[in-house]
């Protein structure tokens, strides 16, 4: 073919493509491969086209054909890159540009090919090889810099050992000194050099650096390279020289806390640098050097006035840190303090400012607690209010144990709520999209009424928090710190619909989803009603995973512009694959990956299908290293300091969902589907398509699996709540019993490949690959040589824990404990009972039970099943009457009545009723539509 | 008292109290790695002692000739930090930034025309309306304030190669100009 010809061929095929028509790319390719039986590139385009019509298998195929020519040419390269990103095929990625490369040394485009290829699966070391080879050979600085960045992206994985660490940091070193020009051309590269040299202690090389004009004028204007300056200095102990700069740099204007450290630092070296007990020499060094610095930054406050808080805060710290040497008694600090609150009381950070010294024995002082009652607290204006706010944290923060009771924090719960009505008044005329100043003041009521539930366990202190944060924010809209209370209390009280809308009302988006979606995606199987058919949380779970898909498709090809675009820094690369790292393998994505197994359980079939690939996927995850990137610090705090904080107080169950959680649910869904599936490790391996997972470097993952499923863990039962560990326990017991049959009855290996390579060739036309059909049938022999296990008894625990899940419902519901808490122990209990199924599904198969004799066991299953049957229908029609109690008006005003308390100012006992139905018909919602749907899951599974 | 340091790409783990305020966008995850690794320098985090971000701002460097400048693209501080200069303190940086190491000739920054309290704090920095940049936040379409809804200021401040303020003009109120015809 000529060019033109060639063009002229191809180009409906790309713009096929390029609009998504795949199935007119697809025909257009045959028609080409009709005329050109070898053309790799229309094969090339076809295996992508094909891919995106997720017709995986016969992409495969094509695959193969195609990467066992070894192409050269750029266009099926670039086509074949597609196809195999899809596939999620990247080692063979890898091997094709290498090839490449190789056959091509003087190909720059295939050796950055090469290398990217690498860089995106984290070959650290072939891509520092590849970059060496293409410096030596291009003679580019930057390649140079590509080999420097992989060398320390390969010293900070972590499943590099130490001592290597440092290897490679000296190779960085080298390479970066056999640059032919030097690192301070450009302020990234001359800090990639810095940290290099910091990393290896090169303190001198660094300093002769540092001092020289271009090093200083680069750390004047880079806030990265004077941190790294900062950290070297300090690593050599020169804490006087970096506190006489630092204040050097204040006096020029300088108002960076850091700078103001640097100088607290330098005056505490002398009793810094003493090990053990501090000589009354150095101590009295210390003290000239203290009144010296505290006279240094008096005269900065001075000078700043209202304007700058640091010097007043540095004064701060410098007598508190002196306090803790015990060099000034408590009453220099509690003073400095009492200045500060009375210079910065007007501002809202004045509080968490001071936070950090209250010290229990500060907070508590007599002195402190004087200063704080003699305030002159007005709502004269709103700098006045936010002072009476700042002094009410302050004062709450420091209550004492003694102090609170019931009685005491109701008073002051109402106390607060009056105050705030009152500060209403100052916003008043404020644009509905503005916060009202006042606002802290109901935050303070709700929490003192959160306090009052963790004290007495009555959940009308729970509807007095929600009716005031529900009136706050029809005052201040935008309030998400409010939201983000009412959605913990609705949870706590079984009002997910209301937590939900709330969730929705902050707009969380994009890479937030990651960080806030345990709000509400935690434990929601408690009131996820998929069984019915809404598919609320299911999808909830999905919207919120799509960050992960975004941050897999696009975050690494960023990385990939970054080492190559001009304009782009390189520097950024190690922190960029952090980034893309902590991500990809955040423990929130698969903690909402399991919560939606658990889910999806309840709504479909189970198929053989799903279980087998719920299976191969969580396996991998059980394989990652996860980073927890959830923010919890989001959700405000004013409990007292002799508390648990809000978040504490206010987790559903009391029980966070971590890895503990994560690591045990793995465990058990891993293996009830490995007794379900008949994939074995061999039959896995042959249908994988794309490429495994890099695995943690944590040896536990080199056990092997069963092992590593039978490891149980106390800080991971920790994170479970009781009956969580108690359906743990049963699992295993039930797991234990069940497995010899399993692995006894599942079809060979060889008889499940050749199944697949059946289905396989029926849906494709062509056989699976690398699998040789011919010899598998031959050998179609399914019987077994060693002999059947015996049938053991059904182990006590199987069948009682329904029972006491039974018991502990009923004695629940006796005591009216919170709906939330109800139905956790019910959709666990449903969770046993589709569990159950998924572990007896095998013995279902008349011919199994016939051929191995498994009459006994199949009549004990049904034993347990019926019990466990009888447990969900019944707990099912008492949730549906618990339900329709919730919607009796007596109950509803009822508790509004005992709202009164928070009826101030404009809260009238019809917003009360309000909020009350609102809870009430949410409550009846999620209790009848979980009753629904274990009724309609109960007469899924009880027969057999 | 807040430490400055560079943005870093971890920040967006973290910066959930500063971006829930409505009045800040939360973007793709590219638009942030972009200004990182473009402009690193042009991007700062203020951080309370205790690790919280107070605020952040993201800027970039663009144009040509005389028109090489520093624009701020964003600028917000979560609402517990506000009244606190800390806005000023990230703007000068930037500007700090723009006329050593990228040697530009001012700086802009488009604000809403009715946001009069950003007008005049940006104002008390040195900042003057340049132009009147026509339906720039169109997607809003017209609300209660007309078209000063929709409407930007285009504001700058010329930095130390300008010295004869070529950069800025005092009537730039009154210019009109369509956001086609802006970047």
């Amino acid at each position: 073919m000529s060019a033109v010809t060639l063009e002229r061929q191809f180009r409906p095929i790309y713009e096929s493509l390029d609009n998504g028509s795949n199935k007119s790319a697809v025909l257009s390719c045959n028609k080409l491969l009709k005329k050109y039986p070898n053309s790799l590139l229309a094969k090339a385009l076809k295996a992508l086209a094909l891919v995106r019509l997720q017709k995986v298998e016969e992409s495969l195929a094509l695959c193969d054909e195609i990467l066992a020519v070894k192409p050269l040419d750029e266009p099926t390269m670039s086509a074949m890159m597609h196809v195999l990103k899809g596939l999620g095929r990247n080692v063979d990625l890898v091997t094709m540009c290498e090839e490449a490369y190789k056959l091509q040394p003087q190909n720059e485009e295939y050796g950055a090919q090469a290398f990217f290829a690498n860089i995106r699966n984290g070959n650290w070391k072939s891509a520092q090889q590849i970059s060496s080879k293409m410096h030596k050979q291009f003679q580019e600085d930057r390649y140079l810099y590509w080999s420097v960045i992989s060398a320390i992206l390969q010293a900070n994985d972590p499943s590099t050992p130490g001592n290597m660490r440092t290897v490679l940091y000296r190779l960085a070193h080298r390479l970066v000194a056999s640059s032919p020009t030097p690192s301070y051309l450009s302020a990234d590269r001359f800090h990639m050099h810095m940290n290099i040299l910091k990393e290896l202690d090169l303190y001198d090389e660094a300093n002769g650096l540092l001092e020289s004009e271009v090093g200083k004028v680069i750390c004047s204007t880079s806030l990265a390279c004077s941190q790294t300056r900062r950290d070297i200095w300090r690593k050599r102990g020169l804490y006087k020289e970096e506190g006489k700069r630092a204040r050097d740099r204040i006096s020029e204007g300088d108002r960076n806390w850091l700078e103001f450290l640097s100088v607290l630092d330098g005056t505490f070296t002398p009793v810094a640098s003493s090990q053990g007990e501090i000589s009354e020499e150095s101590k009295q060094e210390c003290r000239e050097s203290l009144v010296e610095t505290g006279e240094f930054l008096a005269e900065i406050a001075q000078k700043d006035g209202f304007k700058n808080r640091a010097a007043p805060l540095a004064l701060t710290e410098l007598k508190y840190r002196a306090y803790k040497l015990g060099l000034y008694g408590s009453s220099v600090l509690v003073e400095s303090m009492a200045d500060y609150l009375a210079q910065f009381g007007d501002k809202a950070c004045c509080f968490e400012d001071l936070k950090a010294y209250l010290d229990p024995d500060i907070a508590s002082s007599e002195q402190w607690e004087t200063i704080l009652a003699n305030q002159n607290l007005s709502f004269a204006s709103i700098a006045h209010l936010q002072r009476l706010i700042n002094v009410r944290k302050l004062q709450r923060h420091g209550l004492s144990d003694e102090s609170m009771t019931v009685e005491a924090e109701t008073a002051r719960a109402v106390n607060y709520l009056s105050e705030y009505m009152e500060g209403l008044s100052l916003g008043k005329d404020l644009p509905a999209t503005e916060l009202q100043p006042s606002d802290d003041l109901a935050l303070l009521s709700a929490h003192a009424f959160v306090n009052v539930w963790t004290l007495n366990g009555s959940e009308e202190a729970l509807y007095n928090a929600i009716t005031v944060l529900e009136f706050g924010l029809t005052r201040s809209r935008m309030s998400f710190l409010m939201r983000i209370m009412l959605i913990r209390l609705y949870r706590i009280l079984g009002a997910p619909s209301l937590a939900l809308d709330h969730y929705r009302a902050m707009n969380v988006k994009r890479v937030q989803n990651d960080t806030l979606s345990h709000l509400v995606l935690t434990r929601a199987l408690t009131f996820s009603l998929a069984a019915t058919g809404d598919l609320t949380y299911p999808t909830e779970c999905l919207e919120s995973s799509q960050i992960y898909l975004v941050n897999a498709q696009e975050t690494s090809g960023f990385v990939v512009r970054a080492f190559t675009a001009e304009r782009y820094t390189q520097v950024r690369i190690p922190e960029f694959i952090e980034f893309e790292d902590r991500l990809e393998n955040s423990l929130q994505r698969d903690v909402v990956k399991m919560e939606h197994v658990r889910m999806r359980l309840t709504h479909e079939q189970l198929h053989t299908d799903i279980i087998d690939m719920e299976l191969i996927e969580l396996k991998f995850i059980f394989d990652r290293l996860h980073h927890d990137n959830r923010d919890f610090v989001i959700l405000p705090n004013y409990q007292p300091a002799c508390q648990p904080t809000f978040n504490e107080q206010s987790l559903m169950f009391g029980r966070s969902c971590g890895q503990g959680w994560l690591w045990s649910f793995l465990k058990i869904y891993i293996r009830a589907f490995q007794h379900a599936s008949d994939l074995d490790e061999t039959v896995e391996a042959k249908l994988l398509i794309g490429d495994r997972p890099k695995t943690s470097p944590d040896p536990e993952t080199k056990l092997p699996l069963p092992e590593r499923l039978a490891i149980r863990k106390s800080e991971e039962a920790a994170e479970l709540t009781s009956e969580e560990r108690q359906l743990m326990d049963w699992a295993t017991a039930l797991g234990d019993w069940l497995e010899p049959h399993h692995n006894y009855t599942r079809p060979p290996p060889h008889v499940v490949l050749a199944e697949a390579a059946k289905q396989t060739e029926l849906k494709t036309g062509s056989p699976l690959r690398g699998v040789d059909s011919k010899a598998l049938n031959g050998n179609g022999n399914s019987k077994k040589d060693e002999e059947a296990p015996p049938i053991k008894p059904v182990p006590e625990l199987v069948v009682k824990f329904f029972e006491d899940m039974h018991s502990e419902f009923k004695r629940l519901l006796e005591n009216k404990c919170s709906p939330s808490h109800l139905l956790h122990i019910a959709t666990i209990t449903q969770e046993a009972y589709i569990l159950l199924a998924v572990e007896t599904l095998r013995f279902k198969t008349p011919s199994v039970v016939k051929i191995h004799k498994l009459g006994n066991l199949v009549s004990m299953i049904k034993d347990i099943r019926q019990k466990a049957s009888s447990v969900v229908k019944e707990m099912s029609f008492e949730l549906l009457k618990l339900g329709e109690a919730e919607n009796i008006g007596d109950r509803r005003s009822a508790i509004a009545e005992a709202c009164t308390p928070v009826t101030i100012g404009q809260i009238d006992n019809d917003f009360i009723l309000n909020v009350v139905k609102n809870i009430m018909d949410s409550r009846r919602k999620v209790l009848e539509g979980v009753a629904k749907g274990m009724s309609k899951l109960h007469n899924t599974h009880s027969h057999f | 008292m807040s430490v400055l340091r560079p943005f870093s790409a971890m920040d967006m783990f973290k910066f959930n109290n500063i971006n829930l305020d409505i009045w800040t966008e939360t973007y793709g995850i590219n638009f942030y790695l972009d200004y990182l690794a473009r402009w690193p320098d042009l991007c700062c985090v203020q951080e309370a002692p205790n690790g919280r971000m107070m605020g952040y701002i993201l800027g970039k460097a663009e144009g040509s000739s005389t028109e090489w400048h520093g624009h701020i693209t964003a600028l917000t501080v979560a609402p517990e930090y506000r009244r606190l200069s800390l806005a000023r303190s990230m703007v000068s940086r930037l500007e700090l930034v723009s006329d050593q190491q990228y040697k530009g000739f001012f700086v802009d920054l488009y604000v809403r025309c009715n946001n009069a309290l950003a007008v005049s704090m940006y104002e008390g920095f040195g900042y003057s309306v340049y132009r009147r940049i026509r339906e720039y936040y169109g997607s809003l379409g017209v609300g209660k304030d007309g078209r000063d809804e929709e409407d930007a200021f285009d504001m700058r401040k010329p930095l130390s190669r300008d010295p004869q303020r070529r950069s800025v003009r005092p009537n730039g109120r009154e210019i009109n100009v369509s956001a086609s015809s802006v970047s």
